[in-house]
C-alpha cells in the first residue's frame, strides 16, 4: 500500500512537470474557445447593455441601448440608459436632440452637448428630462458609469441615469 | 531574513557536472516555451529575452549547486516585482501619457484583468452571469490580458505550483519581499498570529460586498498596487479618497510594514487572494513536511524565520505547515536537523527529500520562467531599447 | 388566492437580491459567535424577524402619511443614511466586544438569549436590531412589493401581501444555516469578527455618503416604480 501510492505520488508528480511544460502551449487556447461558448459576458454597468434601435439622422446615426437596471442592492451605479452617436466625424458642432428612451414614441428628454471634432476636446453633456423617467444632467463630463459623455473610438457616448 | 544558519551548509555543494546536469531538463523545457519570446523582432527584443532565459537558468543552476532554495528564488521574484511595474507604467505611459485609466477604457473593455479579481466574480457571475469587471472576455488588439487568458494562467498556475503561486508567480509579492530583505534585523518582532487570519476576513468582506454592489470592491478601495499599476482617473471626491487609501495601504503593508518585521507583511496579513489561494493549497501534490522525530526539542528557526508566520508549534506538532504556506523554502533552507523538508503526497517523509525538491522546482521553475521570465524580459526590452 | 401566489412568487423571485443585500450584515455575525444547528435557526428567525418589522414599519408609516409611493429620495437619504450608521456601530460593537461565556452562579438569573456581551450589562438584543435596521434600508425588492401592497387599498390586505412576499424571499436565506457545521474551524469567530469590524467601516462611510446626499438633494419626489420593479422583474 505504501509503495502504491508513493508511485501515484511520484507519478503526479511527474504529471504536473508534464502541465507545467505542456500545457502552456494548448491551454490558453482551448479555455478561451471554451469561455466564448459560455454565455458569460461583461456586466452592463460597463458595456452600457444591448442596443434596442437605430435612428438615423442625416450622415449620422443614434444608437439608444436597452435600459440598465441598479444592478445590486448596494450598487452606487443608478440605473441608466446609454445613448451612442456615430460617426464622430459626421455629426454636426452641436447637438440638441429629444431622444424616446423607452420607445414608446414620445421623447423623453432631450441631450445636449458640443460634438467638438478635437479627440483631446472635454466633452460636456446636459439632459432635460421631459418625462418622470429621466434624471436631469448639468454640464456632466464623467461623473459615474450611470451618468457620463465620453467619446469611445468614433462614437460619442451619453449615459443618462433613471429615476 | 534575520541571521540564520545554514542546515544547506552541512551537505557540501553538489559538484558543477551534475548541477548542470540537472539544470538541463529545465534549461529545455523553458527554452521550448521562450522560443516565441526569442523570436520577437528587434535586437532589444531578442537580447532581453536571452539575458532572462540566462538569468533563470543561472538561478536554476545555484539552487541545484548550493542545495538552496530561498536564496535564489527570492532573487528571482524580487527582480520580479521591480521589473513587472516598470515595464507596466511604461506601457500606459507610451500608450496614454498616465497611469490613471479613463472612463473611456473602462466602458470600451480595454481594461486588463487582474488575477485579484477572481473571487470577487464568482457570486455575481453565478447570479446573473456577468463579470464585473470592466474588461473583455476575449483577447483584442487593445485588451490582450483578457478575462478568459488571465482566469486560464490561474488555473494552469493553480495545478502547477497552488499555494506556491505566492512565491513563484505573483508579480505583486516580490515588491513585499523585496522591501522585507532589506534590513538586517528586525526591529518589530512581535506580532500577533491571529493577523494572519485577517486576509480570510478581508476576502469574505469583499466577497459579500462584491455580491451586494455588483462592484469589485477590493479593486475600488483596498488595492494597494494600483499605486504602482494603473487606478481610476481621480475626477472626484470619491476617487481621491480611494487614490489616498491606495497609496497609504501600498507604503503601510508594502513598503514600512515588511522593513520593519522582515516578513512579507501584505502577503500575510492582508492579500485576500492570498487567503483564496490557500483553498487550492491541499491540491498541490507537493508540499513542506517536518520530522517531529528529527526536530526534537525544537529550536524554533523554521517559525522565526517563515516570512508569512505559516509555522507555529501547532503547525510543528502536526508536521506539516499551515494552508497559508507559500512553499518558498525559507523553512527547509534553515532547519539545522533537517527536519523541514520538501515532501510529495503519498511518499514518506524524509525519505529522498532533495528528489521531492528536485522534482518540485522543475514545475514551479518551468511555470516561474515561462510568466515570470517573460514579463522581465519585457520590461528588460524597454529599458535596453532606451540604450539602443 | 392568486394574490397569495404572486406574492409568494414575487418574493421567491426577489430572494438572491434580498440574501446579496443582508448577506454582509447577516453572514459574519453569524459566524462570530456559532452555535448549533437549532440555535442558529432561531437567531435566523428572529434576524428576519426584525428584518419584516422594519420594513412593516417603514410601510405602515408611509401608509399613515397617505403616500402611494415611497418616500422622496432626499427623506430616503437620510433614513437610509441613519440606518447605515446604526448598522456600522452595532457591527463595530459586535467585532470589538464579542460575547463572553462564562459559568453562571448559582443564584444568578438567566441570561438574556442573543445578548451581545456580557449578561450583567444591558446588550441591545443583536438578531433582532441587526434584522430592523437592514429592514429601514429598503432592499429594493421590498420597494416594489409595498407599492404592489398599496394597490390592494387595504392596510390589512398590504400588510398580508408584504409578510407573503417577505416569506417568498426567505426561503433564501436558508443556505445561511450552513454557518453552523463551520462553528468546528476554531478560526471562524476571529474572521467573522474581524470582518465585522471591516464591514463597519463600509457602512459607516454609505451612511456619510446619504446624510451628505439628503442635503444635497433637491427634495424632487422619487418616482422609483419604473426602476424598481422593472429590476424586480429581470431579477
Amino acid at each position: 500500500m505504501k509503495r502504491l501510492t508513493a508511485t501515484l505520488g511520484y507519478a503526479v508528480a511527474a504529471l504536473t512537470i508534464a502541465v507545467a511544460v505542456v500545457g502552456p502551449m494548448f491551454w490558453f487556447g482551448v479555455f478561451s474557445r471554451a469561455a466564448a461558448k459560455t454565455s458569460l459576458r461583461i456586466d452592463p454597468e460597463y458595456t452600457g447593455g444591448e442596443p434596442a434601435r437605430t435612428i438615423a439622422r442625416d450622415g449620422y446615426q443614434i444608437v439608444v441601448y436597452k435600459p440598465v437596471l441598479k444592478r445590486a442592492p448596494l450598487s452606487p451605479t443608478a440605473s441608466f440608459v446609454q445613448i451612442v452617436w456615430k460617426p464622430v466625424s459626421a455629426l454636426p458642432a452641436a447637438i440638441s436632440e429629444p431622444i424616446d428612451l423607452d420607445g414608446d414614441g414620445r421623447p423623453d428628454c432631450v441631450v445636449s452637448f458640443q460634438a467638438s471634432r478635437d479627440p483631446h476636446a472635454e466633452l460636456r453633456v446636459t439632459v432635460k428630462p421631459l418625462t418622470a423617467l429621466v434624471q436631469p444632467m448639468n454640464e456632466v463630463g464623467k461623473d459615474s458609469f450611470s451618468s457620463l459623455i465620453a467619446r469611445v473610438n468614433d462614437t460619442i457616448v451619453v449615459r443618462v441615469p433613471l429615476r | 531574513m534575520p541571521d540564520r544558519a545554514r542546515s544547506i551548509a552541512l551537505a557540501p555543494p553538489r559538484g558543477i557536472g551534475r548541477s548542470l546536469l540537472l539544470t538541463v531538463p529545465v534549461a529545455l523545457f523553458t527554452l521550448l516555451l521562450f522560443t516565441p519570446v526569442l523570436r520577437q523582432p528587434g535586437r532589444p527584443a531578442k537580447l532581453a529575452a536571452l539575458i532572462a532565459w540566462i538569468f533563470m537558468m543561472v538561478l536554476f543552476f545555484l539552487m541545484m549547486r548550493t542545495r538552496e532554495t530561498y536564496r535564489w528564488r527570492r532573487i528571482f521574484f524580487i527582480t520580479l516585482g521591480f521589473l513587472f511595474p516598470v515595464g507596466f507604467i511604461w506601457d500606459l505611459i507610451a500608450l496614454r501619457s498616465s497611469m490613471s485609466i479613463p472612463m473611456e477604457r473602462m466602458i470600451s473593455g480595454d481594461t486588463p484583468f487582474c488575477f485579484m479579481v477572481l473571487p470577487m466574480t464568482l457570486i455575481p457571475a453565478a447570479l446573473k452571469k456577468t463579470i464585473i469587471f470592466p474588461g473583455s472576455i476575449l483577447p483584442t488588439p487593445s485588451n490582450p490580458h483578457s478575462i478568459a487568458m488571465m482566469v486560464a494562467l490561474w488555473l494552469l498556475a493553480t495545478i502547477i505550483l497552488g499555494k506556491a503561486w505566492c512565491s513563484y508567480g505573483c508579480f505583486f509579492g516580490g515588491l513585499d519581499e523585496g522591501f522585507s530583505s532589506i534590513a538586517k534585523k528586525a526591529r518589530l518582532r512581535k506580532i500577533n498570529p491571529k493577523w494572519r487570519l485577517a486576509p480570510w476576513a478581508i476576502l469574505v468582506a469583499i466577497v459579500l460586498l462584491s455580491a451586494a454592489t455588483f462592484e469589485p470592491t477590493y479593486c475600488m478601495w483596498l488595492c494597494p498596487f494600483k499605486a504602482v499599476t494603473e487606478f481610476p482617473q481621480v475626477r472626484s471626491t470619491q476617487t481621491a479618497l480611494q487614490f489616498g487609501i491606495f497609496i497609504a495601504l501600498f507604503l503601510g503593508l508594502v513598503v514600512v510594514l515588511p522593513f520593519l518585521t522582515k516578513r512579507r507583511t501584505q502577503c500575510a496579513f492582508f492579500c485576500p487572494f492570498g487567503a483564496f489561494q490557500s483553498i487550492f493549497s491541499r491540491t498541490s501534490i507537493f508540499d513542506i513536511r517536518i520530522d517531529k522525530e528529527k526536530c526534537g526539542a525544537g529550536c524554533l528557526l523554521c517559525q522565526n524565520n517563515c516570512p508569512t508566520l505559516a509555522i507555529d508549534q501547532e503547525a510543528i506538532r502536526a508536521g506539516k505547515t499551515l494552508s497559508s504556506c507559500m512553499r518558498c523554502g525559507a523553512c527547509v533552507d534553515v532547519c539545522r536537523k533537517n527536519a523541514a523538508v520538501w515532501h510529495i503526497k503519498g511518499t514518506p517523509v524524509g525519505v529522498k527529500p532533495e528528489r521531492a525538491r528536485l522534482l518540485y522546482l522543475y514545475a514551479a521553475w518551468t511555470f516561474a520562467s515561462m510568466f515570470g521570465g517573460s514579463i522581465i524580459a519585457s520590461s528588460l526590452q524597454k529599458l535596453i531599447g532606451l540604450v539602443f | 388566492m392568486s394574490s397569495v401566489a404572486e406574492a409568494l412568487a414575487l418574493g421567491f423571485g426577489a430572494g438572491p437580491i434580498c440574501v446579496a443585500y443582508c448577506g454582509p450584515v447577516l453572514l459574519p455575525w453569524l459566524g462570530a459567535e456559532p452555535r448549533d444547528l437549532a440555535t442558529t435557526g432561531r437567531l435566523l428567525a428572529i434576524f428576519l424577524g426584525g428584518r419584516l418589522a422594519g420594513y412593516l414599519a417603514f410601510a405602515v408609516v408611509v401608509w399613515a402619511a397617505g403616500l402611494a409611493i415611497p418616500l422622496d429620495l432626499r427623506t430616503r437619504a437620510l433614513v437610509f443614511g441613519l440606518a447605515n450608521f446604526g448598522l456600522a456601530a452595532l457591527l463595530g460593537f459586535s467585532a470589538w466586544f464579542p460575547r463572553r461565556h462564562r459559568a453562571k452562579a448559582p443564584d444568578e438569573r438567566p441570561t438574556r438569549l442573543y445578548q451581545i456581551g456580557a449578561a450583567d450589562r444591558f446588550r441591545p438584543p443583536a438578531a433582532l436590531t441587526l434584522g430592523f435596521l437592514t429592514g429601514l434600508n429598503l432592499c429594493p425588492p421590498f420597494v416594489a412589493a409595498g407599492v404592489r401592497a398599496a394597490a390592494t387599498h387595504s392596510l390589512p390586505g398590504a400588510l398580508a401581501f408584504f409578510a407573503l412576499f417577505f416569506a417568498g424571499t426567505s426561503v433564501w436565506f436558508l443556505p445561511s444555516l450552513a454557518v453552523s457545521p463551520l462553528r468546528r474551524f476554531s478560526a471562524l469567530p476571529v474572521v467573522a469578527r474581524m470582518t465585522m469590524a471591516a464591514l463597519s467601516i463600509y457602512y459607516a462611510y454609505l451612511g456619510v455618503v446619504s446624510v451628505a446626499s439628503w442635503r444635497l438633494a433637491s427634495g424632487q419626489a422619487g418616482d422609483l416604480v419604473i426602476s424598481i420593479t422593472g429590476m424586480v422583474l429581470h431579477a
